[in-house]
């Protein structure tokens, strides 16, 4: 029966490479994606510089709250010519993280829109301050 | 540990390259000959060098690059090696070359290496450019182009032939890196809006035009439409990638849309190919002939395929190298087609992976631009084999007959994986 053989061998060979590829499925998951996501808490408590000509790759830890600006006297002095002296603050509020612009020339843009009053974070949120943007992590 | 990992996988594709191998010698009466045992000594050695390279300087790298690549190979050798044994060993020599090559380049990129490629970034652009443009060297000269099918691709010396366009796209991916590694903040800063999207200054569009500039004379001049394209894509996906602004995809995207209009009022060459796309059947025997082939030779595979060696892909044009996919669709039927498009999409979705998990922003470029070339090649031809897509005519990645581009496309997965080494340190 040699139609019988080459049909079982044909469906070996692709039994086999279907294999190969799912021992790869399987394991690839852990290296796509942007990683570092293990570390899951319930609220959000750190923004990462995303976007900037300096500072990209830093991260900030929220905590009690921060005032973000170009002052000195600033909680995190930013390194951004369009950021005011004190240009945002955050702040924690009962399980909310709330983010309030200072009166800023440029504005405080949350996820591409500007901000008029206090606004609530979500982790995954962006942050735009002067050219410089956050992700609320 | 992740590397014992890629070397048993290695094993496992070096296995399936002979398992197909012995099919075919099976199947087609040609006997139990050393054809078996040399493709997995062919395959140990080609991966595996380039494997222990990656042991030796990037132990850290991503493990599931090099045996994708490898699996792919041997799907794709398999076919060329039933449609034409001859072939098949010139492909082994292309292999081992293609495995050696990676190595040196792992080599060479040991240590910081790769960071230092951010330098040469104009040097990168003209030696892309003059690769691009070589097989327009006349006839007489020593090294001159060469003329195939219609395409103006090859470059011969002496009985050597070669096509430059492969490894030009390499070179053009490390100058995008770099020129966007420095430039993409002040690309991204929006100064007017039109129709709702914001555009930023006129000047910063100029990588783009000059894309389009080269894009076209590669298409004028050489009548290559798939590598017009991809260099195209490259260039405007890289805009996007590295600012986030929709306004380049826009722009791309209405200069691919009036450029391709452009040229199938004034090129033969293109609408000959637009034509065989959208009425295939209209001139079967002529134009439409590659098609109409491609699509019985997919359509009489089924679902599991005639089985290799079975049904009859040495009656489509040009089977071992742009039109492989049908062949393997053929023979491996529907199961093995997904079987290879999986393999190439979890080879993008790896290559984007480590192009997020990058920090350092021309590293992460870098990643990002291999990783587009690779895809949009891969999208393009087994779009036009599928007649998604007019037929583009450039080689599916690692599967086609070719050593050019076997030897290009090793080496991006080396630069991939030499990328995901150094991954998350700045």
């Amino acid at each position: 029966m040699p139609a019988l053989f080459l049909n079982i061998l044909k469906l070996i060979f692709l039994a086999l490479v279907y294999l190969f590829l799912w021992q790869i499925a399987r394991s690839i998951g852990a290296h796509v994606g942007p990683g570092q996501r293990s570390k899951k808490t319930k609220v959000a408590d750190e923004l990462a510089v995303i976007r900037s000509e300096t500072m990209a790759g830093q991260t900030i830890r929220i905590g009690a709250g921060i005032v973000i600006g170009r002052s000195e006297e600033a909680n995190f002095v930013i390194d951004d010519t369009y950021a005011s002296d004190f240009h945002a603050r955050i702040g924690q509020q009962q399980d909310k993280v709330l983010l309030t612009d200072l009166g800023s020339t440029n504005g405080t843009y949350v996820n591409g829109r500007r901000i008029t009053v206090p606004t609530s974070l979500g982790k995954g949120d962006t942050v735009q301050i002067g050219k410089t943007i956050f992700e609320v992590r | 540990m992740n590397r014992n990992a890629e070397a048993s996988l290695l094993v496992g594709a070096s296995l399936l390259a002979s398992l197909g191998v012995a099919m075919v010698n099976f199947t087609l009466g040609r006997g139990f000959d050393a054809q078996v045992a040399l493709t997995f000594v062919v395959w140990i050695l080609s991966f595996g060098s380039v494997s222990l390279a990656l042991r030796r300087w990037a132990p850290a790298a991503n493990p599931y690059l090099l045996p994708l690549a490898a699996i792919l190979a041997a799907i794709g050798f398999t076919e060329i090696y039933r449609l034409d044994a001859d072939l098949a060993a010139i492909q082994r020599w292309s292999l081992l070359l293609a495995g050696a090559a990676a190595a040196l380049v792992l080599f060479l990129l040991r240590g910081e290496g790769v960071r230092q490629l951010r330098r040469y970034r104009y040097l990168f652009l003209t030696v892309g450019v003059l690769l691009l443009l070589l097989p327009l060297l006349p006839d007489s000269f020593p090294i001159h182009g060469a003329e195939i099918n219609g395409s103006r691709l090859w470059v011969r010396f002496r009985g050597l032939s070669f096509q430059p366009g492969e490894l030009a796209k390499l070179f053009l991916a490390l100058f995008l890196a770099s020129y966007l590694a420095d430039n993409h903040v002040a690309m991204s800063v929006h100064t007017r809006r039109v129709f709702g999207l914001g555009f930023p200054p006129l000047r910063h569009f100029g990588p783009i035009i000059i894309a389009g500039g080269v894009a076209f004379i590669v298409l004028v001049y050489q009548r290559d439409l798939g590598a017009s394209l991809l260099l195209f894509a490259l260039f405007v996906g890289m805009a996007y990638i590295a600012t986030g602004r929709r306004s380049y995809l826009a722009a791309g995207g209405l200069f691919v849309a009036v450029s391709g209009v452009v040229a199938y009022q004034a090129f033969a060459h293109v609408q000959r190919r637009v034509d065989a796309w959208i009425r295939p059947f209209d001139d079967y025997s002529d134009t439409g002939y590659q098609i109409v082939q491609a699509l019985f030779a997919m359509g009489s595979g089924s679902i599991s395929g005639s089985g290799i060696g079975l049904g009859r892909p040495d009656l489509i044009p040009a089977a071992a190298t742009d039109f492989i996919f049908a062949a393997v669709a053929e023979e491996m039927g529907f199961a093995g087609s997904v079987a290879v498009i999986a393999a190439y999409a979890l080879l993008v979705a790896a290559g984007f992976g480590i192009a997020l998990r990058t920090r350092d922003v021309f590293r992460k470029f870098l990643a990002a631009s291999l990783t587009i070339v690779l895809g949009v090649q891969t999208l393009l031809i087994l779009a036009g084999v599928l007649r998604l897509f007019p037929v583009t005519g450039i080689t599916l990645p690692f599967m086609s007959y070719g050593g050019s581009s076997l030897l290009a496309n090793m080496i991006l997965v080396a630069l991939l994986a030499r990328i995901s080494h150094t991954g998350r340190s700045v």
